[in-house]
């Protein structure tokens, strides 16, 4: 592949897939430095494997694959970084200001859930969470189908027991 | 709380996100400079690095041997020996660790992705076992016929237990240095520090494979 045609596919990938990026990173990241770094590994990454790319693959599995791959293995290189940034953080302080007090909390309750997740499940979650279907998530983390719904159905399980508890 | 709601849920964290990815518009637009430093790559050097001074110690201490046979004391013939045979074990597994590094596609599934990154840098641990099998033999290797003589046996006394120590020390290194003693304080006054801390998470990581691989 050349230089120009690559560099054209990747900004194309950049602007059409750009949210993936960026999702993946604030999820396993919640250091501002650390995230920049993050994404631009993830970036690399992408750019890098272009060349070797089938289109008989869909192109979300295939970006999926990379960005969690590298955030998964940064992530546990900077693992000293605290796991939870409060709701009150400067970035996230203009948004949390405009929503309503239950759907607050229940923001920050999922968020956290997930924070607590182990890495896989929090890839999981997140996948699930991006509506991706069960066959999906499946070719994207490498196992069944089925494992995949017992998986999802466990953690959800998980979650609406923490939800319950906050509601009473 | 249903499906859909959660989704929705998550559908409002996403604003969160797309207000930070105004922020890190600038780094879209500097794509074209990215550095190319990924964590694969910045693994290779290091690892080559050990593998070419690993061959020039294992030659080095080869030649001597060769070289000393029949001349050289018996103690000094087999401590060398065996050192060299035990620095070919840790070389032969920095080898291994360049294998997995080239085999390691990011574009795979996560698990097998993560097994091999894992396995790779838990092999490091395995290294600094065998390493540490190393220790008796340098309290040997300069020993001779010659010291064996009675007026000598005061200093032959704290020899052998210096030797018998490092070996036990070896030993029970060789066979305790695991991922189960990652929470004793030898094993972390051991492996502290930043360049251990990767290691000792990717065994943890293994583990949980292990069971995420399950039903």
């Amino acid at each position: 592949m050349e230089k120009e045609v690559q560099n054209k596919i990747f900004e194309e990938i950049l602007s059409e897939h750009r949210g993936v990026f960026f999702k993946i990173a604030k999820t396993y990241c919640k250091d501002e430095t650390d995230r920049q770094d993050l994404l631009q590994e993830m970036m690399i990454n992408v750019w890098q494997a272009l060349p070797r790319y089938k289109s008989d693959f869909k192109l979300s599995t295939w970006l999926y694959r990379i960005c969690l791959n590298v955030a998964i293995s940064s992530y546990r290189k900077n693992a000293a970084v605290p796991l939870h940034i409060p709701i009150e953080d400067d970035d996230n302080q203009t948004i949390v200001e405009h929503q309503e007090g239950d759907k607050q909390q229940h923001l920050q309750m999922l968020e956290k859930f997930i924070d607590e997740l182990k890495d896989l499940d929090k890839a999981l979650m997140l996948l699930y969470l991006e509506d991706k279907s069960h066959s999906e998530i499946a070719e994207i983390l490498g196992i069944s189908p089925s494992n995949v719904s017992t998986k999802v159905l466990r953690i959800k399980e998980k979650l609406k027991q923490r939800f319950s508890k906050l509601d009473k | 709380m249903e499906d859909n709601e959660l989704k929705v849920l998550w559908a409002s964290y996403n604003e969160k996100v797309d207000k930070s990815l105004q922020i890190s518009q600038k780094l879209l637009d500097n794509s074209s400079d990215l550095r190319v430093k990924t964590l694969l790559n910045s693994m290779k050097p290091t690892k080559i690095a050990l593998v070419i001074v690993g061959l020039v110690w294992v030659f080095f201490i080869d030649s001597l041997v060769i070289d000393t046979f029949g001349e050289a004391s018996l103690f000094f013939t087999i401590s060398a020996g065996l050192q060299s045979v035990i620095s070919k074990i840790a070389i032969g597994v920095y080898i291994y660790q360049l294998v997995l590094i080239n085999q390691i596609d990011l574009t795979q599934p996560l698990v097998s992705t993560q097994e091999k990154l894992s396995t790779l840098k838990a092999t490091s641990l395995g290294i600094a076992r065998v390493l540490f099998l190393q220790l008796p033999l340098w309290s040997t290797f300069y020993l001779h016929d010659a010291l064996f003589v009675r007026e000598n046996l005061l200093w032959l006394g704290f020899q052998l237990t210096i030797t018998a120590d490092l070996t036990w020390l070896a030993v029970w290194l060789f066979f305790n240095i695991k991922y189960e003693n990652r929470h004793k304080k030898w094993f972390k006054w051991l492996f502290d520090g930043k360049d251990w801390t990767p290691v000792i998470q990717s065994m943890e990581v293994l583990a949980e494979l292990k069971e995420f691989k399950k039903n």
